[in-house]
C-alpha cells in the first residue's frame, strides 16, 4: 500500500492501494487506485479474499485482491485497521475514526461495538486467534478487551496513551503487544487482560508496527519514526536498534517472512521497501521506490 | 449629505452588472469558448448546454477519460454534469467511455463535508441515470439501487444536520460554491420530487446564509475556512463570484471560477427577490447571530461537534464579525475581523484582524486521522503557511473573543513553551490613514470605516511581502480592543480619536488578560480570558444562541426551519414538511 513521495491530496495519484508481490512478477498493484489503504486481513478459510481498511470504507477484495467491493456505507469512514475473527465465520471487526464496528455476516450488516460511548476514535483492533469473540482494541486512550464479541469491554491498560497497533504472538496466544504514541511498548502475558509498560523502547517517540517472527520464537521487531527498526531476540526483554543500511529511521511497517527465517521487510518513509536477510542487522533496498507502505502482510500462496 | 455623496462615489466605481440572465449566459459562454487552450470537462459541459459542437465534445470527452483518471469527487461533478447535459448529443462511444470510467475509476470520498456532498450528489445522480445495474458495473461494487439509497440517505442526513445545528464547513469564502453546486444539480436533475424540492430549499437556505453576511459580495464575518490570499483580499473567493452571479454584487470576476458555471449549467436557480433585497440592502446597521458547528472532532472531545457562536455586525461602510475563539476548525479558520467596503475590491486588502499563529499535532489529530510524525509535514505540503510564525490564517486554542455590535475584544493567554509565543495583526497596505497615538491606541481609516485598535501589550511592525505590515507582539498574555465606526459619524479621524480616548478602558494582564471597556455604542463590555463575556453586566447567552438571529433571518437550533424576513415580506422554509411559505 503506498502513495508516492510528496503526494498531496487532490493531485494526480500514482498507483496506490494494494500491492501484491509474486515470485514471477514482483510487486503488482491489485484492484483500484486508492490513497488510503491502511491495513488488511483475511479469513484463513478463504485467504484469496482480503479485507482492506480503506479511506472509503471496509473493502472486500476478492480473487487475490483484484475484485473490490466497498461493504460499508456512509456511516463509517477512514478505516484504520481490520481484523477477521478466524473462529467466527463472517465476523470482521474494523477500527475507524468514529469507533469500532463489526459485521457478523460477512459484510451484509454492521453494528457498532465501541468500547466507550464517547471518545470513540479507534486505531487498532486484533482478534484473539484462539477464541471467537475475544478481541483487544485501542485508540485515543488505552487498550480495551472484550470477550463477548464487543458487547462489553474492560480497560486492559495503557490509559492516557494513544494506541497505534496491537499484535498477538503466533507462538504464545497469551503474549500480546501494543505500541503507542510516545508511551513505548505495552505487553500482556495474560492474553490481553492486562497490559503493562515494557522498558524504554520507543518511549518519547511513536511506534507504528509490531512483527513477531513466525519462524523464530522470541524474535520480535518493532518500528517507528526515530527508532527505525528495533529487534528483540529474547521475547522483548532487551531491544536493539537495527538500522544499518536504512536511509532514514522513519519506518512505517515491518514484517517477517514466514518462509525464510531471518528475512525481515521494512518500509521506509517515501524511500522504498527494504529487506534484511539477517533479522535487521543489515539492509538493502528492495522495491517500491518512493513509497509509503503503511502495512505489510504475508499471505498464503493461494491468495497471491 | 456626506454619506450620500460617498455612496454615489462607491456605486459609481463599478459599472452596473448586467441582468441575471446575461450574467449566466456570459459565464457559460466564457467556459464554452475559453481564452486559454484549456479545453477540459468545463468546456464540454458548457458546449453541451449550449448545444454547440457535439462531435468535438464527444472526441474530447473520450480523450479526457483515458486512464489514469484523477480528481476524485472533483472529477465526479463535472462528469455528472456532462452526463445530464448530453441530451442525445454525445456519441455512443463517448457515452460508453463515460459509463466505463464510472466502473473503472474509484474516486476517493475524502474527509470533509464538501467532499462528501460532491461525492454523494454525483453518485446519487449517476445511479439514478444508470438505474438497475448490478454492482459489477460500478467502481464500488454496489448496485445502482444500493448507491442511490446510500447517497440519498447521506444527503438527507446532511440537510437535517445543517438545518438543525448548522454546517461544519460554514461560511467559507471558497467552499460556498462547493455546497451550492450539488444543490443546483439536485434541484435540476433529481427525479424524486422530494429530493428536488429539498435541494431547492437548501439553495435558499445556503444563499440566505451568505446574503445576510455579505458586504458588496464579500463574505464577511468569521469563516470555517478561507485561505492565505482570501483572508486579506476578501473579495477574491468563489463567494465573491456567486455574489456577482446571483446578485450582481462586486466586479465581474476574471477569470470566472468553475463552480458558478456548473451551478448555472444545472438549475440556474435564481434566488427569490427577498434574498436579493437582503443581500443588497445595507441602509441600516444590523447585528446578525448564527450558530454553526465544528468540523468532526475525532479525538480529544466528548462531542463530535462543538458549537460555534457567530456575531456579525454589518453596515454600508464596514462589517465586524467574529466567533468565540478557540480551535473550531483545522488549519484555515478565520475567527474575526473588521472588513471595510471599497469601491473596487480587486487587489485590495480591506481588512484588519489579529490572531495567534498556532499549529500543532493536537489540532490535526483532533480533526484528521493523521499519524503523529507526518501530519504537520503533510499539511504544509498543500497549506504552506500552516506551520509558519508569520501566518495570518487559522484559529488558536489560546484566543478568546467577544463582540458587541462593532466592538471586539480578543484576548490571548498563550502557555509558555508554545511553538509561536506571539500574536500577529494584519495592517493593510490599503489603509487610508494610520496613526499610532501616544495613548496606546492605533487609529486606522479604511475608506469610510474608522477603526480604533488598542493592543494590550507593546508591539513592533514588520513588513509583509506583497504589502502591508504585521503587528507583532511577543507576549504570552495579550489582547486587543477594537472599536469601529463609520466616517460619517465623525468629522474626521481626529474627532474619532477624541471620542475613543474618553471611553473607559480598564485592563489587566495577570494572571490572565481581562478587559472592561465602555464601547462607543454605550455598552460596557467585560471579558476575562476563560470566562463568559458580559455586556452591561449580563453574560452572553450561549445556551439560547439562535441558529440564525437578526433582522433578516430567524431559526432556532434543531428547528429544521428558517424564516426569511425583509420589511413585511416573509418566506419560511420548513424542512420537516418540505414546504416554502
Amino acid at each position: 500500500m503506498r502513495v508516492q513521495r510528496n503526494w498531496v491530496g487532490g493531485l494526480p495519484l500514482k498507483p496506490s492501494g494494494l500491492f501484491v508481490e509474486s515470485p514471477v512478477e514482483g510487486f503488482k498493484q491489485r484492484g483500484f487506485n486508492h490513497p488510503l489503504v491502511l491495513a488488511l486481513d483475511y479469513d484463513p478459510r478463504d485467504p484469496s479474499t482480503l479485507y482492506l481498511a480503506a479511506g472509503n470504507g471496509l473493502i472486500r477484495a476478492a480473487d487475490g485482491g483484484r475484485r473490490w467491493k466497498i461493504l460499508t456505507d456512509h456511516q463509517v469512514t477512514e478505516l484504520r485497521d481490520v481484523s477477521v475473527d478466524a473462529n467466527a465465520p463472517g465476523t470482521i471487526y474494523f477500527a475507524h475514526v468514529g469507533g469500532l464496528h463489526v459485521t457478523r455476516d460477512g459484510g451484509a450488516t454492521f453494528e457498532q461495538v465501541h468500547p466507550l460511548p464517547r471518545r470513540r476514535y479507534t486505531e487498532s483492533v486484533r482478534v484473539d486467534r484462539t477464541r471467537a469473540g475475544r478481541l483487544v482494541c485501542g485508540g485515543e486512550s488505552g487498550l480495551y478487551l472484550s470477550e463477548d464479541g464487543g458487547r462489553s469491554w474492560r480497560l486492559a491498560g495503557g490509559a492516557g496513551f494513544q494506541i497505534m497497533y496491537i499484535q498477538q504472538s503466533p507462538h504464545d496466544a497469551d503474549h500480546w503487544l501494543a505500541v503507542t504514541q510516545l508511551g513505548g511498548l505495552l505487553v500482556s502475558t495474560d492474553s490481553g487482560r492486562t497490559f503493562e509498560h515494557s522498558g524504554k523502547v520507543g518511549v518519547g517517540r511513536n511506534l507504528y508496527d509490531i512483527a513477531f517472527d513466525p519462524t523464530t520464537p522470541g524474535r520480535i521487531a518493532l518500528c517507528g519514526w526515530g527508532p527505525g527498526v528495533v529487534v528483540s531476540e529474547d521475547n522483548g526483554k532487551t531491544w536493539e536498534e537495527r538500522n544499518q543500511g536504512l536511509p532514514l529511521r522513519d519506518v512505517w511497517s515491518v514484517a517477517f517472512d514466514p518462509d525464510r527465517p531471518g528475512r525481515l521487510m521494512a518500509s521506509v518513509h517515501e524511500e522504498a521497501l527494504y529487506v534484511s536477510e539477517d533479522a535487521g542487522r543489515t539492509w538493502r533496498r528492495y522495491a517500491l521506490e518512493e513509497s509509503v507502505v503503511f502495512r505489510m502482510k504475508f499471505l498464503p500462496e493461494v491468495a497471491r | 449629505m456626506r454619506a450620500l455623496a460617498l455612496l454615489f462615489l462607491s456605486a459609481g466605481a463599478l459599472a452596473a452588472a448586467p441582468p441575471f440572465e446575461v450574467r449566466v449566459r456570459e459565464l457559460i459562454d466564457y467556459y464554452a469558448h475559453p481564452k486559454r487552450d484549456d479545453f477540459g470537462y468545463a468546456t464540454i459541459a458548457a458546449r453541451l448546454k449550449l448545444g454547440q459542437d457535439p462531435a468535438w465534445c464527444s472526441r474530447r470527452l473520450i480523450e479526457l477519460l483515458k486512464p489514469p483518471i484523477h480528481g476524485d469527487m472533483f472529477w465526479m461533478f463535472p462528469t455528472t454534469a456532462i452526463a445530464y447535459l448530453d441530451r442525445g448529443q454525445l456519441s455512443e462511444e463517448a457515452r460508453r467511455a463515460l459509463r466505463e470510467a464510472w466502473r473503472t475509476y474509484m474516486p476517493f470520498r475524502g474527509d470533509t463535508e464538501n467532499h462528501w456532498l460532491l461525492y454523494y450528489t454525483s453518485l446519487y445522480l449517476m445511479a439514478q441515470l444508470w438505474g438497475g445495474e448490478p454492482g459489477e458495473r460500478w467502481f464500488n461494487g454496489k448496485s445502482s439501487e444500493e448507491n442511490l439509497r446510500e447517497a440519498a440517505a447521506w444527503i438527507d442526513s446532511w440537510m437535517r444536520l445543517t438545518t438543525r445545528r448548522g454546517q461544519g464547513e460554514y461560511d467559507c469564502t471558497h467552499y460556498l460554491g462547493v455546497f451550492l453546486l450539488p444543490m443546483s444539480y439536485l434541484a435540476a436533475w433529481a427525479e424524486d420530487p422530494v429530493m428536488r424540492k429539498r435541494a431547492e430549499m437548501m439553495l435558499d437556505y445556503l444563499i440566505a446564509d451568505y446574503a445576510v453576511e455579505n458586504l458588496d459580495g464579500i463574505y464577511v464575518g468569521s469563516h470555517a475556512r478561507t485561505d492565505d490570499k482570501m483572508v486579506v483580499e476578501k473579495w477574491h473567493g468563489i463567494a465573491g463570484d456567486f455574489g456577482y452571479l446571483l446578485f450582481g454584487l462586486g466586479p465581474k470576476p476574471e477569470p470566472m471560477s468553475g463552480y458558478p458555471m456548473y451551478y448555472s449549467l444545472a438549475s440556474t436557480y435564481r434566488p427569490p427577490a427577498i434574498l436579493e433585497r437582503i443581500a443588497t440592502d445595507r441602509s441600516a446597521p444590523y447585528t446578525h447571530y448564527e450558530r454553526k458547528r465544528t468540523r468532526n472532532r475525532w479525538r480529544f472531545h466528548d462531542e463530535l461537534h462543538g458549537p460555534v457562536y457567530k456575531t456579525t455586525y454589518l453596515r454600508r461602510e464596514y462589517a465586524v464579525g467574529s466567533d468565540q475563539g478557540g480551535i473550531l476548525q483545522p488549519i484555515q479558520q478565520h475567527s474575526w475581523d473588521v472588513t471595510w467596503a471599497v469601491p473596487d475590491p480587486r487587489g485590495v486588502h480591506n481588512t484588519f484582524f489579529t490572531m495567534h499563529p498556532y499549529s500543532s499535532l493536537y489540532e490535526l489529530e483532533t480533526y484528521f486521522s493523521f499519524g503523529p510524525d507526518f501530519g504537520v509535514e503533510e499539511v504544509v505540503r498543500s497549506k504552506r503557511t500552516y506551520d509558519s510564525p508569520d501566518k495570518l490564517l487559522g484559529g488558536s486554542p489560546f484566543e478568546k473573543i467577544m463582540q458587541d455590535e462593532d466592538t471586539v475584544v480578543a484576548l490571548y493567554a498563550i502557555p509558555p513553551l508554545t511553538r509561536f509565543p506571539h500574536i500577529n495583526g494584519f495592517l493593510s497596505k490599503d489603509l487610508d490613514e494610520f496613526v499610532e497615538d501616544p495613548s496606546g491606541w492605533i487609529f486606522l481609516r479604511g475608506n469610510q470605516a474608522l477603526i480604533a485598535v488598542r493592543p494590550l501589550q507593546r508591539y513592533t511592525l514588520k513588513p509583509i511581502p506583497g504589502g502591508g505590515r504585521r503587528l507583532f507582539s511577543p507576549y504570552l498574555n495579550n489582547g486587543v480592543v477594537v472599536q469601529a465606526a463609520a466616517a460619517s459619524e465623525f468629522a474626521g479621524l481626529e474627532a474619532f480619536r477624541k471620542a475613543i480616548l474618553v471611553l473607559e478602558l480598564d485592563y489587566r494582564l495577570e494572571p490572565v488578560p481581562s478587559v472592561s471597556f465602555r464601547s462607543l455604542r454605550g455598552r460596557r463590555l467585560e471579558f476575562t480570558y476563560g470566562e463568559r463575556p458580559r455586556v452591561d453586566g449580563r453574560p452572553l447567552d450561549y445556551e439560547n444562541w439562535p441558529l440564525f438571529g437578526g433582522p433578516f433571518l430567524e431559526a432556532a437550533v434543531d428547528s429544521e426551519q428558517l424564516l426569511i424576513k425583509y420589511g413585511s415580506e416573509r418566506r419560511k422554509l420548513d424542512f420537516r414538511r418540505n414546504t416554502v411559505e
